[in-house]
């Protein structure tokens, strides 16, 4: 089965085309924001690269976040359509997922974090298992310093991953047991979501269309106003 | 294939209507779907754009497919699909362009990028092919107040516009201020229904000056009389504000119409939906002897039967627009020397 993967949660968006012979090519690019304007184009330029007519495409894997909201939104509309318009099924795979399976091969606690800004990360934590990796910990959102202190107190060796550890680096200066990864692979890939999907596809996990969400962790501005609003005495 | 049998797919997603509409020679309505998130807003007295992008986003497949169900089409039957680019807010107009293009893509047909205003215009020509040139539209809505003089299709001369608030705004003000609620321009229209429209004379702001508008200071005035005058009836106050906005309105409209020496008059946006401008716009037009054009409420208001059309004439005048077309949300009306 041939799988698209689309992946734009980050700064960087990207397409990846693949199946059970690997990836057979992607495109990726991560100046300016121009998710919007690059990402459908991406996806002719790997059908033609690959030589594969978008027809062939049997399922359609996405990123579904954390992220960059408006970013995100981009490449979750553009998935759903396909999908919708080839009428096939989708896997929606989590962007901290992407970030802490290319970098498995170690018997570290992998932490994969990405810039939430406002001085904040989404962050989770992981385990190598036999093919992958096992997330330990649910998504979530906080501080650098909170992350920073919930690291100190594991006392572990551990590999930080993503665009908000190198953003927010210094807060994990003083962590002689933590290691941030190169800048390479601090963004989640298509690639990998290919991959990951293809996994999930050989036992047919499946998701419908109107189940693929973004994980968004935060709630509107407006909506936490009026919450607090409501709260105030 | 000719023209006439072309079916495009239109969807809209500028602002908190998520929107998708089958339309066939630009004037075929065959489907036509609307979401409104207007319950969703309420609360906060006007539109949230993170709250909408997220609706957007999960409405869009569902509209669309009902769409394509209502008008018995299967995908592979739309030759054409064509998305509001702008102008608009942006999370919001980055859902409907990111999917329009890649349903494009996948069925392998063109995409064609449509400016918001331009649709509201061809609003008018949906629902009344036989409308002549020129011709003078007022678009009237919560986010724009302007007088368009379109010459032939594609070519429009910007007559005047707002330099302030928008009529819709100021209509959505004025509610939350009198405690009417959200959307603002039903709920003024409701309560005018009880009130006396001469009760108190609101100002007619540049009412003697050229074709530009203006509304903040009317909404300050509706504030500072009611703080002075607290024991003054709502509905009153309602009917008082509504018959000023009005009044400028239709007065600068019948203006217009004259300079340009129009054949026909149209109105559109959601504004266009309110009860008074249209009893006021058609007495004008007869009296000064003009085709006249009042489009359907739904039509109004924004919808993707509109983007449909537009796209329609886009792809006969320009063809079609590059998949690698972004969104853009202060587009706005290209228009003739």
């Amino acid at each position: 089965m041939l799988i698209l993967g689309i992946e734009t949660a980050t700064v960087q968006a990207g397409c990846a085309i693949g199946g059970h012979e690997g990836v057979l090519a992607s495109a990726h690019s991560a100046k300016g924001k121009r998710h919007a304007e690059n990402l459908t184009p991406a996806i002719a330029f790997i059908c033609e690269q690959a030589q594969i007519e978008l027809s062939e495409i049997g399922l359609v894997a996405v990123d579904i976040g954390p992220g960059l909201f408006t970013g995100l939104r981009v490449g979750v509309a553009t998935a759903k359509a396909v999908a919708f318009a080839l009428r096939v099924p989708m896997i929606g795979v989590s962007s901290l997922d992407l970030l802490a399976f290319p970098v498995r091969f170690t018997s570290r606690l992998i932490v994969a974090a990405i810039d939430a800004r406002r001085n904040e990360l989404y962050y989770a934590l992981y385990r190598q298992v036999p093919g992958g990796v096992q997330r330990i910990s649910e998504p979530t959102v906080g501080s650098a310093d909170d992350l920073a202190s919930e690291l100190l107190a594991l006392s572990e060796e551990v590999l930080l991953v993503g665009d908000g550890a190198h953003r927010y680096r210094e807060a994990f200066d003083g962590l002689t047991k933590v290691e941030i990864v190169d800048q390479g692979n601090s963004f989640p890939s298509a690639a990998s979501l290919v991959q990951l999907a293809h996994a999930r596809a050989l036992r047919e996990d499946f998701q419908q269309i109107d189940s693929i969400q973004p994980m968004y962790l935060r709630r509107p501005d407006a909506e936490i106003n009026w919450a607090t609003r409501d709260s105030a005495p | 294939m000719s023209d006439a049998e072309l079916i495009i797919l239109g969807i809209e997603t500028s602002c908190d209507e998520t929107a998708a509409a089958c339309v066939r020679g630009g004037t075929d309505v065959l489907s036509s779907v609307v979401s409104s998130q207007v319950d969703l807003h309420a609360r906060f007295g006007g539109v949230v754009p993170e709250i909408a992008s997220r609706a957007h986003n999960e409405l869009i497949i569902p509209v669309t497919a009902r769409a394509l169900v209502e008008a018995g089409l299967d995908g592979s039957r739309i030759d054409a699909v064509a998305a509001t680019t702008g102008p608009g807010l942006i999370g919001a107009l980055l859902v409907g362009v990111s999917a329009a293009k890649a349903l494009a893509l996948t069925w392998d047909v063109p995409f064609i990028s449509v400016n918001h205003l331009e649709a509201h215009l061809y609003a008018a020509f949906l629902e009344d092919p036989e409308l002549t040139f020129p011709l003078v539209v007022l678009l009237v809505s919560g986010g724009h107040t302007m007088l368009v003089c379109m010459e032939g299709h594609g070519r429009y001369r910007l007559l005047g516009s707002t330099l302030d608030d928008a009529a819709g705004e100021a209509f959505d003000k004025v509610a939350r201020f009198l405690g009417l609620g959200y959307p603002g321009g039903p709920a003024i229209d409701h309560e005018a229904l009880s009130g006396d429209p001469e009760a108190i004379a609101f100002p007619r702001s540049m009412m003697d000056q050229g074709l530009d508008f203006s509304f903040s200071g009317l909404k300050t005035s509706v504030v500072n009389y009611v703080r002075k005058h607290p024991e003054v009836s709502t509905a009153d106050v309602a009917a008082s504000f509504q018959a000023a906005v009005v009044d400028v309105l239709v007065t600068k409209a019948r203006r217009a119409a004259a300079e340009v020496g129009a054949t026909a008059l149209a109105i559109g946006g959601g504004v266009a939906a309110n009860s008074l401008l249209r009893e006021q716009f058609l007495g004008a037009c007869a009296t000064d002897g003009l085709h006249g054009f009042l489009p359907s409420r739904s039509m109004c208001t924004d919808n993707a039967a509109m983007i449909a059309s537009a796209g329609w004439y886009e792809y006969r005048l320009h063809g079609s627009s590059s998949l690698a077309t972004g969104a853009n949300p202060n587009l706005r009306l290209s228009t003739i020397a």
